[in-house]
């Protein structure tokens, strides 16, 4: 879950000098906080995954500019809910070829996490509901094949042996739709027929 | 629709996309009008650890409570922000819900439901401590609070 703020800068000063700083608000809470590293800073940006991170608040950010000794007003966003809006990253995706089959196994990806000794949380334990659509295609064929699972494993069977297929998997999540971010395509072939191997010989 | 399981409550045809999409429409409108940004009615401590046997008594009192103190108050301003579909579709959902939701005699266990009424208190007290229209228009901007809490009961 990695949030990050991002704005243009002032119409008419593109390439000036301009200076930003940033704060967020808790939904529920008292008062805008400091995000220091966006402080008096040129970046047209903000990470504040560090912030956000309980994904079940529920979060404001606002932007200011500066120049010199003039400030702009704060320009804020609408209400951010982390947990209905972050977009899900595909799975790691393995694949193992049969003769007539090939096996997938999923792994969902991970949540954001500051350093690495903070303990990892799948994104199967944020959105327990979560379930992988996996898409294969056979670019001799043309043919393809859709199939949604819930746990991280899935056998496709009846395949061409000694064929190359292409694979691409999505995580899906409850709530409202969401940008969809798919897997790389991974290619693999499926094993030669051994029982034609033996007629030949 | 979707199947969810409040406790002992066992409730079909529930269209959660729907009451989604519904809420989309209001969201920004009403949330933008939401400026007592300090205080949250369905406050992440009241809707954490609620046990299942629980949930039935709570998500009725917050259906009730909704269809009820909420949603029959905001239609004259839905009427004007061209919201009013939208909190139409919201309400039908919310009385399909509510009316489905009703736990067996054999299943009423007084204690839970009044953990449930305590914890609704809090919801309610924060409300009417608001200004009425303040309070509509909180309580409408968190609707996705409270369908994300009801999702976590999806079977």
């Amino acid at each position: 879950m990695k949030n990050v703020l991002h704005w243009d800068p002032p119409e008419g000063l593109t390439g000036v000098e301009v200076l930003y700083t940033v704060q967020y608000f808790i939904y529920g809470q008292k008062k805008w906080l400091d995000k220091p590293e966006c402080r008096k800073s040129n970046r047209t940006y903000c990470d504040l995954s560090a912030e956000t991170s309980d994904y079940e608040h529920q979060y404001y950010a606002r932007v200011k500019a500066s120049r010199k000794a003039t400030c702009s007003k704060w320009t804020e966003t609408g209400r951010f809910y982390p947990y209905l809006e972050t977009q899900i990253g595909p799975p790691a995706v393995a694949l193992t070829a049969g003769e007539k089959s090939i096996s997938v196994v999923l792994t969902a990806s991970e949540k954001w996490r500051r350093t690495l000794e903070e303990g990892a949380v799948s994104m199967q334990q944020v959105y327990p509901a979560l379930v992988y659509n996996v898409s294969m295609y056979s670019p001799q064929s043309h043919r393809m094949w859709w199939q949604c699972v819930a746990n991280g494993s899935l056998v496709v069977p009846w395949l061409e042996p000694d064929t190359l297929y292409c694979v691409r998997v999505e995580a899906l999540v409850p709530g409202p739709p969401r940008l969809p971010l798919p897997s790389e395509k991974q290619c693999i072939s499926t094993l030669k027929d051994q029982t034609q191997e033996w007629k030949i010989k | 629709g979707q199947e969810f399981q409040f406790g002992f409550c066992h409730v079909q045809g529930v269209k959660l996309q729907v009451l989604r999409k519904a809420f989309g429409t209001l969201r920004d409108t009403v949330q933008a009008q939401d400026n007592t940004t300090s205080v949250r009615l369905l406050r992440k401590e009241i809707l954490q650890n609620i046990s299942d046997a629980e949930s039935c008594y709570f998500i009725r009192a917050l259906l009730k409570f909704y269809l009820k103190a909420v949603f029959r108050n905001y239609y004259r301003q839905a009427s004007e922000l061209r919201l009013r579909r939208a909190l139409s579709t919201l309400t039908n959902n919310f009385l399909a819900l509510a009316s489905a939701l009703q736990p067996r005699e054999e299943d009423k266990v007084f204690s839970l439901a009044e953990s449930a009424r305590r914890r609704f208190l809090q919801v309610q007290g924060a409300f009417q401590q608001l200004d009425v229209e303040a309070a509509l228009i909180k309580a409408i901007g968190e609707v996705d609070i409270l369908l994300t809490w009801m999702e976590k009961y999806y079977q």
